[in-house]
């Protein structure tokens, strides 16, 4: 009997659940049913025009949206008017979502390229507006003449922003930068060197500038100094591969195979599909005596120039077409 | 456009006719099934007059080519006495036997060494050390007309040469002399075929000391091969690890011409390798275990190099001071480069690099006229053609005339000329070891096989003494198989003279 009891009142909770689950799930649906067509008027309402009233509409229903194909023209709907109203933080938000949504997509990509480009045109023309005589406003000119080959009008205002604000980290790298461009493949970085140089006087954690003043070295074969600023770029910043590349290789050209080899070591995890790190590698595995972590890194350096096979584009070079 | 068109082609000194002046060999391109010249084209075989000027004796002598010539290796296989020549050529080579009454035989088909494919430098050495000289012949890529790659624009005047690296690389060879005037191709045996490259220049040098001739190869966009002979008729290719396969980074480059001496005169040999533009030349310096380091940056031939193009070159002591010196012949290989590239010219000057003692100079702008003149430099010989010690260069261009440059600044010292006759080793002696003392200057110096880009050069070595008038004494180191040493005191100066192998006197 007990049993029979129980089974019944088990079957009436059982009964109750059921009624329960169907609620929740009718109301789900008409939640949901609800999301989509206010997503879907504010989709409507966009093409005519009607931005305001849209986003509010899109801006309620996107959450309750399921349909892929609509939570899609739901946020480039978004995203367009948003940058139509001039409410740019909607617009990044609903390109940022639509890009986790569908990474790689060409339309997105598209999209984002043309709302950011849009919104750092807005912001220059806020700068140079409310503050034509700020340095950030010369600063974005001169590397907007930089952009366009006008190196030397660029280093003349780089110059000007360097006589009111000399302490003023980046400049003295951006005359660096226009030196080595005037330099080419084969004139004389001096020049260069001593604007890296003034960089690092004024900021002393710009990694970038110690690494082309490595590079610098490097060129000379001047591995001393090579090593000291390729080793003060890899501590500034521990994420940049290349200097430990760097700095391996300088090692190595001064002979220090098992110096190298903790630098060069570090960057084959960082770059593992440069074949670069494997070739030095295995030369300073070599070099100290060790034939087998050599003939690994060859491997791996075969492997990485395989997957790496260049296209024949370098100097002025042949292209298929 | 067929990349063979712009690479080629090569040039050598030899002495045909045994009488003592050097004769000049000079390659062009003959037809083949991606051109048929409008007129016949041949090579050239110039006898030397004695007198500065030369004589053209090719119909007679018989050795126009027969196809797409690419370069010509010099050396008496033979044994009688007389040089003879291998011509490669694309797309077989032929083997030329001196019949010593100023006409010349093709015997490729007897020899068995035709070598099917796209041919460039060769080089005469005794691998096996049986006293024979067998040959190593350079492969370029895998290439016929019809495997042939469009490069560049589809417009007019947009098409250019490819980088070779759109072609696959191929197996060199290397023939086994069996002393009977046929060669055997031991390449898959002897462990030569077992690298894949797309090769230029050949040198042959005893690289370890171990007194067995090794190979270094220029291969263009694949690793340079550094043949280490293992003794047993085997070699393995040890480039990489030594450190000549690639750049720094682990890139192959445009290996182009190739030679080695010990310019440091540390007792181990040195390698050098030219490149393309944005490559830089490497001099590669010897770790004495097997291993390089490239010190052209520590030399202006670093930088200098960086925006050219180099293809024939040759260490030699250019001003007899004793000391080694350098020179190279330029010129981008691509035809319309200015249009791509600015800062690049198909036409560039030659380089003449000093040394002294360690300190490399570049003293092209000293070096006169013809060091200033742009040119489409491939080919590079060196030989004394007008036997006053001072060694002359040749140097053949892309469709274009040759140079021949009249050497004025090796009158400045004294020297010595040696003239030696292998009897047991190589008839040719190629891998021995002069030692010579004049005064304070002690020196040494190793004759190589090949080297250079498609080239050939005066079998005869110059030692230069400095202002000293004498020489205290020399000392010869034969290759094997005899290995045996003769020194001689007081030879003469400012001549040539011939040391037979075991003879107790020289000539």
């Amino acid at each position: 009997m007990i049993g029979g009891r129980l089974a019944g009142k088990l079957s009436l909770i059982g009964c109750a659940a059921l009624l329960s689950t169907l609620g929740v799930r009718a109301q789900a649906h008409s939640a949901a049913a609800s999301a989509d067509a206010e997503v879907h008027r504010g989709v409507q309402l966009v093409e005519t025009g009607r931005c305001t009233e849209a986003l509010a509409l899109i801006e309620r229903g996107l959450p309750g949206v399921r349909d892929k194909a609509l939570r899609y023209q739901g946020q480039m709907a978004a995203m367009r008017c948003a940058m139509a109203t001039g409410d740019e933080q909607v617009a990044a938000d609903n390109l940022f979502l639509m890009e986790r949504e569908s990474p790689g997509n060409p339309d997105i990509l598209y999209w984002e390229t043309h709302t950011f480009s849009e919104m750092a045109q807005r912001a220059a023309q806020e700068l140079v507006g409310k503050y034509p005589d700020s340095y950030q406003a010369q600063r974005l000119q001169a590397e907007s003449l930089e952009s366009q080959g006008k190196e030397e009008k660029a280093a003349a205002i780089y110059h000007t922003i360097l006589e009111k604000h000399p302490h003023l980290a980046g400049i003295h790298y951006r005359l660096g930068q226009i030196a080595l461009d005037e330099a080419g493949d084969s004139g004389s970085t001096d020049a260069a060197k001593e604007e890296f140089e003034k960089e690092l006087a004024v900021d002393p954690t710009n990694a970038s500038a110690e690494f082309i003043l490595g590079e610098l070295a490097r060129r000379k074969a001047d591995w001393p100094v090579a090593v000291r600023h390729f080793s003060r770029a890899a501590h500034l910043d521990a994420g940049f591969s290349e200097a430990y590349l760097a700095l391996g290789m300088s090692l190595a050209a001064e002979g220090k195979y098992a110096e190298a080899k903790p630098p060069l070591e570090h960057y084959v995890k960082l770059e593992p599909d440069d074949p670069a790190g494997h070739y030095q590698l295995a030369i300073a595995d070599a070099r100290t005596g060790d034939q087998a972590g050599a003939q690994k890194q060859m491997a791996l350096q075969a492997q990485a120039a395989a997957r790496n096979h260049s296209s024949d584009t370098t100097q002025g070079h042949a292209v298929q077409p | 456009m067929y990349l063979p068109e712009t690479v080629g082609a090569g040039c050598a000194f030899v002495d045909y006719d045994n009488d003592g002046w050097m004769d000049i060999y000079l390659v062009n391109s003959g037809p083949c099934d991606f051109y048929r010249p409008s007129t016949p084209l041949r090579n050239a075989l110039y006898r030397n007059n004695r007198d500065g000027t030369f004589t053209d004796v090719t119909e007679k002598a018989g050795v126009q080519g027969n196809a797409y010539g690419m370069g010509v290796a010099v050396g008496d296989y033979d044994g009688d006495g007389l040089p003879d020549l291998y011509v490669t050529q694309y797309p077989h080579s032929i083997l030329y036997h001196n019949n010593g009454d100023g006409t010349f035989t093709d015997v490729t088909a007897k020899a068995g060494m035709a070598a099917a494919g796209w041919g460039t430098s060769a080089v005469w050495f005794d691998y096996d050390n049986d006293g024979r000289l067998d040959l190593f012949v350079c492969r370029m890529a895998d290439f016929d007309k019809e495997k042939n790659v469009w490069c560049g624009g589809q417009g007019p005047g947009q098409r250019y040469y490819c980088k070779p690296n759109v072609y696959k690389p191929m197996p060199n060879w290397l023939f086994h002399n069996n002393g009977d005037g046929t060669f055997t191709d031991v390449s898959r045996e002897s462990g030569i075929a077992a690298s894949l490259n797309k090769a230029w220049g050949v040198v042959a040098a005893d690289l370890n000391n171990d007194g067995r001739m090794d190979l270094f190869v220029g291969s263009d966009t694949a690793p340079n091969p550094l043949f280490i002979n293992q003794g047993g008729g085997r070699f393995i290719d040890n480039g990489l690890l030594a450190g000549v396969g690639y750049n720094s980074f682990g890139v192959a480059r445009s290996g182009m011409g190739v030679d080695s001496a010990d310019y440091d005169q540390d007792g181990w040999m040195d390698l050098f390798v030219a490149n393309v533009d944005h490559e830089v030349y490497s001099l590669y310096h010897n770790n004495r275990n097997g291993t390089f380091n490239d010190v052209s940056m520590r030399t202006p031939i670093g930088l200098t190099t960086l925006m050219m193009s180099g293809w024939g070159l040759k260490f030699f002591d250019f001003n007899n001071d004793g000391y080694i010196d350098l020179v190279i012949a330029n010129g981008h290989p691509d035809l319309t480069i200015h249009k791509h590239h600015p800062d690049l010219h198909y036409y560039e000057p030659m380089l003449l690099f000093e040394q002294n003692g360690g300190v490399w100079k570049n003293v092209s702008e000293q070096a006169g006229p013809a060091f200033a003149q742009h040119i489409a430099g491939r080919g590079l010989a060196l030989g004394d053609f007008d036997n006053d010690g001072a060694v002359d260069i040749l140097v053949s261009t892309n469709n274009g005339a040759p140079l021949l440059l009249r050497n004025l600044a090796g009158g400045q010292n004294h020297w010595l000329g040696l003239r030696l006759v292998g009897t047991k080793s190589n008839i040719d002696a190629v891998g021995a070891k002069v030692s010579w003392q004049s005064g304070s200057l002690k020196r040494h110096l190793s004759k190589v096989g090949g080297g250079s880009y498609l080239s050939s050069h005066d079998p005869r070595m110059v030692l230069g003494l400095g202002p000293n008038r004498h020489v205290d004494w020399i000392e010869i180191q034969w290759p094997a198989p005899s290995g045996g040493t003769q020194r001689f005191t007081n030879p003469p100066v400012d001549r040539y003279i011939t040391v037979v192998e075991g003879q107790t006197s020289w000539k």
